[in-house]
């Protein structure tokens, strides 16, 4: 498959505007500044791209829903916040190939009307903030932002705005909170940004990923588009693989592709050709899956059937040395690092979650702390206020269902050495 | 109409609202924790989740609006399992430590708990530790305590508006601290307390004093420190108040103010009268109350007959009760046949009230509070309403949270970031400011009915335009016209008035010009007032240009004057009721020289103030809470005040009517509600409209015109209204000095930097009267040559630097002449 996102991506001026343009950059917008901002959106619709943030929500429906409410005025928000251990995907974009966003980002604004965008950066991107603003100054002179773009008529003014370094800025309204001068917290949905978001105004906020994907859809129309990957969920995807394969990185795929593939196709299968022990498809937030699933095709809507997620498409690997117990208490104890604190169960509980993680993993558990670690997070589940807590508690059932053996182990041991004193 | 099935039973909504507010209608209680009536709801507790059919995950009450046909469980087994894991989470690091808790016993998670709770605990770890911190003069913080429902930032942030506080960390270690540090550093209204649910933050001063269910009686009452007079209940416990609480409901809600929530130890003011006193030689001794009634009678009736009643003079008090000041003037009035009763209030708050309800109607100022954040724009003129009268503050920052302009003319520290046009006009040109305003409106509406006092100042007023205006009062056109555009935009009006406009050099004109811009704008009008009972003090007549029911047939003396009379002797005695005149009125050695040489002062009062220590007679009286009584608040609305504890003295009425009843005149009061019921009945005779008389009294058509004024480049001193240090009783509230300032003098940017003067140095202030050694601070929004200095009791206030000069209008004595020097005083040098 060609490359849409990470196109040119191995040229070394990928990040000129020149370059871009050159290789024909900008001509998407040239097209969709042409069409009707309906139109535009009938063709999302019609690609039926889904956002890449791990939602999976239709980009398409979520643009018409910003289409009804009157409000003016309208803000894009390009949420580059990618603050979930294993997801990496973004950043080439960020870096090597910003004006395919910035594009992307001007269809999407004009599309809905927005006459004002951010890009939320994570602060643990510090090479890209100087790559993204140097692309919107170079945009700004060309004549692709600003006041009257291309001779268009249409406004659009985009600048970075950097966060503070919480995963949860990464959750739209917490995003938004942040954004504000506020606490990062998430607010209560609904109302929902789509009308009531940045300064109480009607808000669009899309991943990185997702908007990277807009230029190609109006280049090479929806009905083009939907014929890749998946017929469901379809497009290209970004994974990120990290963990024992031999080449690591961002691989750019047909959505729907099998992890089998992902692993031993492209990334040259496990180190030391040892054997496949677990993979977490999505992100830390997705539920475990043993190596027994790894046929299972990579999208939104085939993931779940196998109890998992795609989540951001950060595909992590671990061999047959990994204990997952540690592996499970390493996800905890960053759930509970990265809480907010705003609602009780995910403040109070992950920490609890940890807690007995940790003293299982130093060999302090007791006989009932699997059941009891097990309550915790069915006690999280479904309770909090955004996905956050429900993520910890999903993952940390995950590795009790698949490999509770080794958390027994644990415990054993423990009574073993009691036994011995 | 939305119908809603909960728990079997069905209500019928007219507009959607909340399940929780939606089960309450039935009255199924779903618990809370972070949900408070008055914030706006926040669903983290996640205490109140409810199943709901068709919905795959649990929703919170709070937050979830109903919808037509929804079927709703607060009691299925999700339900609770749902709230008992919450409240086991919530326990899991809280400490547990209710026996040392002071809110144990009405803790809002320990009822829950006790509820819903699980019966044991599974949590082994080692709880989160944070220490308790004292660092605060007022507040403890244990943030071991804290659920994190984030009710107390709510409500300092969105309600109070001051900001203090904020969430800091993450996850298990989130807590709440101030911004500054250790110390709250507020306005320290305290209503972070009334909202905590848990014993996370506590008042120091009643901190292991007793327990919630050893109070004895709570009493309900209305706050004495100023004209809102929140509703307030009094919790007792051996005849002393431990705790003084909103009560939810009525004035103020659930909110109150520093000086009501801490203000109230003051009746434990070592200061307090216990016992009659008569001077002999130099000092005051204990006499019985008979000798004390017996003494006054006697000279009263001395100097009645040798002099006649018109030189008798009377000072009430908006500190007093209605009951207190009806008697007073009646005594006054019908026994001693005097017309000189005024009071402290007489000096600002009487001429603006007197003049705007002759110009505009009786009346007009008897306004909801509440409806000054439901306005379309809001014009404040004069002091600073947040410091005055801090609860209707409040409503006007609640007006600009809501996007409703917030007009400002003079200046305001306490709508710093609520004002959305901010008009601080150069000393002495507020005049100027406000012609501009009402020649700009006059031409651009046109006034409802007719007024012929205010038509015809409409008519010859001189019209000031807007460049006049931004060269005299060094306001920018641009900001002129917003305000303009603001307010004739706006159909719905409220109009705040402090009271120190009139203590101006064109103090009535500038009263003219507000009547007039009242008149135009159609406007709510809210006085201003300091005392808790200045509307009803004129209610009672306590006036010397009116009486309760009628006009006296000749006016009395007004305050000023009767000092003036007593050093010319034209006067020769005083009666004074309540208040320190020597805190309120200025040049103090013209003041000591009239009560000098008076033959008779009697004071009555709860505190020995320093003018009670000049006394030939003082008598003691309870204070608030030792008596029953009523205020009527600046709304026009009387409430009465039970009485809670005993106190020293008698009361005021039933001194006053035993000193009657020695002249020969009966005022048979047996108790409190006996006054309030001849008030009743005497009140109803009240005239109610415009008074063109009264009104006309405001402007001669000469003075119409106007004198530009130039700015001279002399410094001008100006009194300023501290949020914290306001009310004279302060200085006795040993938990308010913790946190009063020390005397300090507030001055612009640009004369501190020409001054070379930087924040908190010592400075000299002199004026032709004498000199103040008090600590700079630097205010960015105070005009160039304003300095303002509060009015504190003592040598440190301003009023050692004010000269004796009147307004023969409004008789009130000027205050925007006091022109001051300022220089930096030399400190020890820096290392």
């Amino acid at each position: 498959m060609a490359h849409i996102l990470l196109k040119h991506i191995d040229h070394p001026g990928s990040r000129d505007i020149g370059v871009y343009m050159k290789s024909g950059g900008y001509r998407s917008l040239e097209k969709a500044l042409a069409m009707k901002r309906s139109d535009i959106i009938d063709e999302m619709k019609h690609s039926g791209l889904r956002g890449r943030g791990g939602a999976g929500f239709s980009t398409g429906v979520k643009w018409s829903f910003s289409t009804l409410t009157p409000n003016l005025p309208k803000y894009l928000l390009c949420n580059a916040d990618e603050g979930e251990p294993g997801t990496f995907k973004d950043r080439p974009i960020l870096e090597e190939n910003p004006h395919l966003l910035i594009e992307g980002m001007i269809i999407s604004a004009y599309a809905l009307g927005a006459e004002y965008g951010y890009i939320y950066l994570r602060r643990e991107y510090p090479a890209a903030l100087g790559i993204l603003e140097k692309a919107i100054r170079d945009a700004y002179k060309n004549n692709l932002l600003g006041r009257d773009i291309l001779g268009n008529g249409i406004q659009f003014q985009l600048s970075v705005f950097q966060g503070a370094g919480a995963y949860i800025c990464g959750e739209e309204t917490a995003l938004i909170e942040s954004m504000e001068g506020q606490r990062g917290q998430p607010r209560i949905k609904p109302p929902f940004p789509v009308t009531d978001g940045y300064v109480g105004k009607p808000t669009v906020i899309n991943n990185v990923e997702t908007l990277a994907n807009v230029p190609y859809i109006i280049e090479a129309g929806g009905a083009a588009y939907s014929k890749i990957g998946s017929p469901s969920c379809p497009g290209p995807k970004l994974f990120s693989v990290s963990g024992h394969v031999k080449r690591p990185g961002v691989y750019e795929l047909p959505m729907g592709i099998s992890l089998r593939e992902i692993i031993y196709d492209h990334c040259g299968g496990i180190r030391d050709d040892r054997a496949l022990k677990a993979v977490i498809p999505g992100g830390i937030s997705t539920p475990v899956l043993p190596a027994n699933n790894i046929d299972c095709p990579m999208d939104f809507l085939n993931l779940p059937r196998h109890g998992s997620m795609l989540g951001s498409g950060a595909v992590m690997v671990f061999d047959e040395t990994v204990d997952m117990s540690w592996v499970c208490l390493r996800a905890t104890r960053f759930f509970e690092h990265e809480s907010c604190g705003k609602c009780t169960p995910c403040r109070e509980g992950v920490g609890w979650m940890a807690a007995i993680l940790a003293r299982m993993h130093a060999g302090q558990g007791n006989s009932g702390d699997i059941e009891l670690l097990l309550n915790v997070a069915l006690n999280i589940s479904g309770n909090t206020l955004c996905p956050l807590g429900d993520g910890a508690a999903s993952v940390v059932k995950s590795f009790l269902r698949h490999f509770r053996r080794e958390f027994e182990e644990k415990l054993e041991r423990k009574s073993c050495s009691a036994e011995r004193a | 109409m939305i119908t809603v099935t909960i728990d079997g039973m069905q209500v019928v909504l007219q507009k959607p609202v909340t399940i929780l507010e939606a089960a309450r209608q039935l009255g199924i209680v779903i618990p809370t924790l972070c949900n408070h009536e008055s914030l706006e709801p926040y669903g983290g507790c996640r205490l109140c989740l409810v199943e709901i059919e068709k919905t795959p995950r649990l929703q919170t009450a709070c937050t979830q609006y109903v919808d037509d046909g929804m079927v709703i469980y607060t009691g299925s087994q999700a339900v609770i399992e749902a709230r008992r894991s919450v409240l086991e989470f919530l326990l899991i690091n809280h400490p547990l430590d209710c026996p040392v808790c002071d809110k144990a016993g009405q803790c809002e998670l320990q009822d829950a708990v006790a509820k819903y709770g699980a019966p044991a605990g599974r949590f082994i770890e080692d709880k989160r530790n944070v220490p308790e911190n004292f660092e605060d003069p007022l507040i403890v913080r244990n943030m071991q305590r804290c659920i994190s429902c984030a009710r107390c930032i709510r409500m300092c942030d969105g309600v109070q508006g001051a900001s203090a506080i904020c969430m800091v960390n993450r996850s298990g270690k989130t807590r709440v601290e101030p911004f500054s540090g250790g110390r709250f550093d507020c306005e320290y209204c305290g209503n972070c307390l009334t909202v905590c649910p848990v014993g996370a933050l506590l008042s120091k001063d009643n901190r292991h004093a007793y327990r919630p269910w050893m109070i004895d009686n709570t009493v309900t009452s209305v706050c004495p420190f100023c004209g809102v007079g929140c509703c307030l209940n009094i919790q007792i416990r051996d005849n002393a108040i431990v705790r003084v609480v909103p009560q939810g409901s009525g004035v103020g809600k659930s909110l109150l103010c520093n000086r009501g929530r801490f203000g109230c130890d003051v009746v434990k003011s070592s200061n307090r009268l216990t016992s009659p006193l008569i001077r002999t030689g130099e000092g005051l001794r204990n006499v019985t109350w008979d000798e004390a009634i017996g003494f006054v009678v006697e000279r009263l009736v001395g100097i009645k007959q040798r002099y006649g009643g018109t030189t008798i003079g009377g000072i009430a008090s908006g500190r007093c009760s209605n009951e207190d000041n009806y008697a007073f003037q009646k005594f006054f009035r019908s026994a001693l046949d005097s017309n000189n009763i005024d009071s402290a209030a007489g000096l600002s708050y009487g001429p603006v009230r007197r003049f705007l309800e002759g110009a505009i109607g009786r009346a007009c100022a008897a306004n909801d509070m509440e409806r000054i954040s439901r306005s379309r724009a809001v014009l404040v003129i004069g002091e600073d309403p947040t410091s005055v009268n801090p609860v209707l503050g409040l409503q006007i920052r609640a007006a600009s949270r809501k996007g409703i302009p917030v007009i400002t003319i003079g200046h305001m520290p306490g709508l710093r970031l609520y004002q959305a046009i901010k008009l601080t006009a150069r000393p002495s040109a507020e005049t100027i400011l406000l012609r501009a305003l009402v020649s700009a409106l006059k031409t651009s509406t046109e006034p409802a009915g007719s007024n012929s006092v205010l038509d015809d100042a409409l008519r010859s007023v001189r019209h000031v335009s807007l460049k006049e205006a931004e060269s005299m009062c060094g306001i920018s056109q641009r900001r002129l016209d917003e305000a303009i555009v603001a307010l004739v935009g706006a159909k719905d009006v409220s109009i705040i008035i402090g009271t120190h406009l009139v203590r101006r050099e064109d103090g009535h004109l500038n009263l003219l010009m507000i009547a007039c811009l009242a008149y135009l704008l159609q406007g709510r009008i809210f006085i201003m007032s300091e005392s808790p009972n200045d509307y009803g003090l004129f209610d009672m007549g306590c006036h010397p240009y009116a009486l309760l029911g009628a006009m006296p047939s000749r006016t009395g003396l007004g305050v000023m004057e009767m000092i003036d009379a007593a050093v010319s002797g034209g006067l020769k005695a005083l009666y004074v009721m309540g208040d320190d005149i020597f805190s309120v009125l200025p040049d103090k050695e013209h003041v000591k020289a009239a009560l000098s040489a008076l033959q008779l002062l009697v004071v009555q009062d709860s505190f020995l103030t320093e003018t009670a220590g000049m006394a030939d007679v003082v008598l003691p009286v309870p204070f608030w809470a030792e008596q029953e009584g009523s205020f009527t608040n600046l709304e026009s609305k009387t409430r009465q005040f039970g009485k809670a504890l005993q106190g020293p003295g008698k009361e005021g009425w039933r001194i006053i009517s035993e000193i009657s009843k020695g002249l020969g005149y009966y005022m048979n009061y047996n108790d409190a509600a006996q006054v309030r019921a001849e008030i009743e009945s005497t009140a109803s005779l009240q005239k109610v409209g415009a008074d063109d008389e009264r009104a006309r009294i405001l402007c001669a058509p000469s003075e119409l015109d106007y004198q530009p004024h130039e700015d001279d480049g002399k410094i001008v001193a100006l009194v300023d209204f501290p949020l914290l240090g306001q009310s004279p009783e302060y200085g006795c509230s040993p938990t308010l000095k913790l946190v009063t300032r020390e005397p300090y003098v507030r001055l612009g940017t640009t004369l501190a930097g020409h001054l070379s003067i930087e924040d908190g140095d010592e400075v000299s202030v002199s004026s032709d009267m004498g000199t103040l050694r008090l600590h700079a601070v630097i205010d960015a929004d105070l005009p160039g040559s304003t300095v303002m200095i509060p009015r504190s009791t003592g040598d440190k206030g301003i009023l050692t630097l004010m000269k004796w000069r009147m307004n023969q209008v409004t008789k009130c004595p000027v205050f925007d002449k006091t022109e001051v020097v300022i220089s930096k005083i030399p400190g020890n040098q820096e290392p």
